[in-house]
């Protein structure tokens, strides 16, 4: 975190994981199968409103986009700049009336919308079974760099994952280049996994880029996690105990194969990972001399057991 | 800018020292709860949030274990502030517990729920088609508002005065702002406050200003709890968005007349009922109440260079009278004004009670769009010499003093002198002719330390 926050209005941007594939199986097994606890997709989506409610409520200025992630797509669901901010002036005041009541009616729609949509789409491509983190976390990115070149005050930037589905290793490259960026622009991300396995990826995000991650014991009581822990802004958190890392799991996941290696080889010109030894590098196309290799894998052979 | 929290947090302190049964009935509505809530300091709204499910009563010390232990005052100003709203109550057990309002918390929950509250009753559908645009609204609230100051600075200018609104010229005398006037004819002058009110932004004199119809609202049979849950409710409603008039008690419809003078809302009548609209100012109101820092929307206009010019983008009467107070006018075209800060004009300033520090966030606060960005905003040269000046008008200090001199010994005089620096007050000594002068509130202290020195030497030297 390059900088001191000096208030509390914040930006933030809420991923939802809609992975039909992971919330089936939830639903299917009773909730048991997963070890989530017996948290449904309702529940979850309505615990993820009062959050989104709670951070309006917590100051006038402070915003929150939502994006849904789905198994292949992911699309913006809610900004409430959108409609708290448009006055008169293009919408007419009846029809921003309208959208003002019902700020939950107006996610459970675009909800609605983008599960059909997500429905016609994995139609198409039913062997993948992983949310598209990569894509939503690059989604909103540039949602906040829009901000942060817009005008003067920005908000804290941060963005909370709401992930279910497990981690998906060929989205490795993607995640952690999102991850880099974020970690430039200053943003947080912060992470609550309500799955049965930890993700590597988020516990990666949240440590490099200075924020909370959490996987609830019981994932029934999402909301009151996300009361205590997910809503405070960065500004208190400089006050508040928070839940600190139990260890990270930082393995990397090879270019080659996109698996996570305990142990692999490394292309000395551009850092690329690879599970198994290469003449040439297949990113940068740097050629290995044999000296180099008969080492590597000499060392290959002490690794305990992987 | 601090001037902001100051004056929006005495806004919420006034709210604290209401009544505990007034503070209650204040919790009733949906709107204060949240306008109180969001005006707490950030780790207050984040304890709030903690206990809003909790039914029973926290132990302080069990809380005291959310903060970090390097955080601890500014857990206890939250704590603070929290009893003083009446935000938790006390409950008395083995150890100090506190339990949240159940009201509030009640409140507080179905805001969370329902992502808002109930909307206040909209007026019908015909009235809609007459409410003006935005850009309408806006323009006549910074008129209205416009208007209001102006007629501060018209008291304060000699030329011929405009129309006045006995109403804000009151309110004006009440705050201070104004000399009052003892007779019918005499028109009341500016005060060192006034001065500085004027290079305030608009939020801190507004609130200025509402404090003070608070206050007075007791006097005029306007019960104040009532009046600042209104108050606080006006910054949820809708901008540009026409509300009912025949729902509201009628001591707040002669409210909503001297709000619409302020600029707050706009009133409009139509055949059978009437309706209010909140304007920009309104919003902003609650907007600053919060103690984050200030997000003025409000385009900028100033350039200042490096060699005391300033540039101002404006044709604003009022802004020209701003700059007036403590720039020389250059001269004047219809879209710009340029003036220079020379040490006359600046000295004038100073000398009717505004200080450079305030001039300067003046100009910081209203930089034109182009030189905002870029740091510092004001030139160095420029603060740097503003400041210069305001220094050199304080180069004598005066305070209160006693002076001591014919000691018989000049042990006794070193003891006096060493007694007197010991408590900070010796502000000078002349060891050759032994004479101290020393503050006068430790004159008391000193006397009898003499007397028992000057008693106690004799039998010393023996």
């Amino acid at each position: 975190m390059a900088r001191n926050p000096t208030d509390d209005v914040s930006q933030v941007v809420l991923l939802l994981d809609v992975n039909p594939f992971f919330w089936g199986a939830e639903a299917a097994s009773g909730g048991r199968s997963n070890g989530s606890g017996g948290l449904a997709f309702d529940q979850y989506f309505q615990h993820a409103l009062m959050f989104v409610n709670g951070i309006l409520l917590l100051n006038h200025t402070n915003r929150i986009v939502i994006i849904a992630t789905g198994s292949s797509t992911c699309a913006f669901l809610y900004d409430s700049t959108a409609t708290d901010g448009i006055n008169g002036s293009s919408v007419t005041s009846k029809a921003n009336k309208k959208t003002q009541v019902s700020r939950t009616e107006l996610i459970t729609k675009s909800m609605q919308e983008f599960v059909s949509k997500e429905e016609e789409a994995s139609k198409e491509s039913s062997q993948i079974q992983y949310s598209n983190i990569s894509g939503s976390l690059s989604m909103a990115l540039c949602y906040i760099q829009r901000v942060l070149r817009g005008p003067l005050p920005h908000p804290q930037a941060r963005i909370l994952c709401l992930q279910g589905s497990p981690d998906a290793p060929y989205q490795y490259i993607s995640v952690m280049n999102s991850i880099f960026s974020a970690q430039r622009n200053g943003v947080v991300i912060d992470a609550c996994v309500v799955g049965s396995q930890h993700s590597a990826f988020l516990q990666q995000a949240t440590h490099i880029t200075g924020g909370i991650y959490m996987k609830p014991p019981q994932p029934d009581g999402l909301f009151e996690y996300l009361m205590m822990v997910f809503t405070t802004d960065l500004f208190s958190r400089q006050f508040l105990q928070l839940p600190r890392p139990v260890g990270v799991d930082f393995r990397a996941s090879c270019f080659c194969h996109k698996k996570t290696i305990d142990m692999g080889f490394v292309c000395s010109v551009c850092l690329s990972i690879f599970c198994k030894h290469h003449q040439t590098c297949s990113t940068c196309g740097a050629t290995f001399s044999r000296s180099n290799s008969t080492t590597v894998t000499g060392m290959k052979r002490k690794a305990p057991g992987s | 800018m601090p001037r902001v929290r100051v004056v929006s947090r005495n806004f919420m302190e006034m709210v604290a020292a209401l009544p505990a049964a007034k503070l209650d009935l204040l919790y009733d509505r949906h709107w204060t709860c949240q306008a109180v809530f969001r005006s707490l300091p950030p780790l207050a709204k984040q304890y709030v949030l903690r206990l809003l499910w909790v039914e029973n009563a926290v132990p302080l010390k069990s809380w005291q274990e959310w903060a970090r232990p390097e955080a601890l005052s500014k857990h206890q100003i939250a704590i603070d502030r929290l009893e003083q709203l009446r935000v938790i109550l006390p409950e008395r057990k083995k150890e100090v517990c506190y339990r949240m309002n159940p009201k509030l918390q009640k409140q507080l929950r179905q805001a969370l729920s329902t992502g808002g509250g109930p909307p206040r009753d909209v007026v019908s559908e015909s009235v809609a088609a007459r409410v003006p645009n935005s850009a309408d609204l806006e323009n006549y609230a910074m008129k209205q508002w416009e208007s209001v100051l102006l007629q501060l600075v018209d008291c304060a200018a000699d030329g011929p005065a405009g129309p006045k609104n006995p109403f804000i010229i009151k309110v004006f005398q009440r705050s201070g702002l104004l000399t009052p006037s003892s007779r019918e004819n005499e028109s009341p002058s500016l005060t060192d406050l006034g001065f500085q009110f004027l290079l305030m932004d608009t939020n801190s004199q507004l609130w200025q200003l509402v404090r003070e119809y608070v206050t007075s609202s007791e006097d005029r049979g306007t019960d104040s709890g009532e009046l600042v849950g209104f108050l606080l409710e006006l910054g949820f409603h809708l901008v540009g968005e026409a509300y009912s008039v025949n729902s509201l008690s009628p001591a707040l419809q002669k409210v909503l007349d001297e709000l619409a003078a302020l600029g707050l809302v706009k009133l409009q009548q139509g055949m059978k009922e009437s309706w209010y609209i909140p304007t920009k100012l309104a919003s902003n109101l609650s907007a600053s109440l919060s103690e984050s820092t200030d997000w003025q929307s409000s385009e900028g206009f100033v350039v200042v260079e490096t060699n005391f010019k300033v540039y101002a983008y404006t044709s604003s009467k009022l802004q020209t009278e701003i700059l007036r107070c403590f720039t020389r006018l250059e001269y004047q075209l219809p879209n710009l004004v340029v003036a220079t800060l020379t040490k006359e004009s600046v000295n004038k300033a100073l000398g009717s009670g505004i200080s450079a520090e305030q001039i300067i966030s003046f100009l910081r606060k209203h930089a034109h769009p182009h030189v905002a960005q870029k740091i510092p905003v004001v030139p160095e040269t420029v603060s740097d010499q503003l400041r210069l000046w305001e220094t050199d008008r304080n180069r004598v200090q005066f305070e209160p003093a006693y002076f001591y001199d014919d000691f018989p010994t000049m042990a006794i005089y070193e003891a006096v002198v060493a007694h007197a620096r010991d408590l900070g007050g010796l502000l000078f000594e002349d060891a050759s002719a032994k004479r101290l002068i020393v503050r006068s509130d430790l004159h008391e202290d000193m006397r009898q330390y003499i007397r028992k020195q000057s008693s106690g030497a004799p039998a010393q030297r023996k």
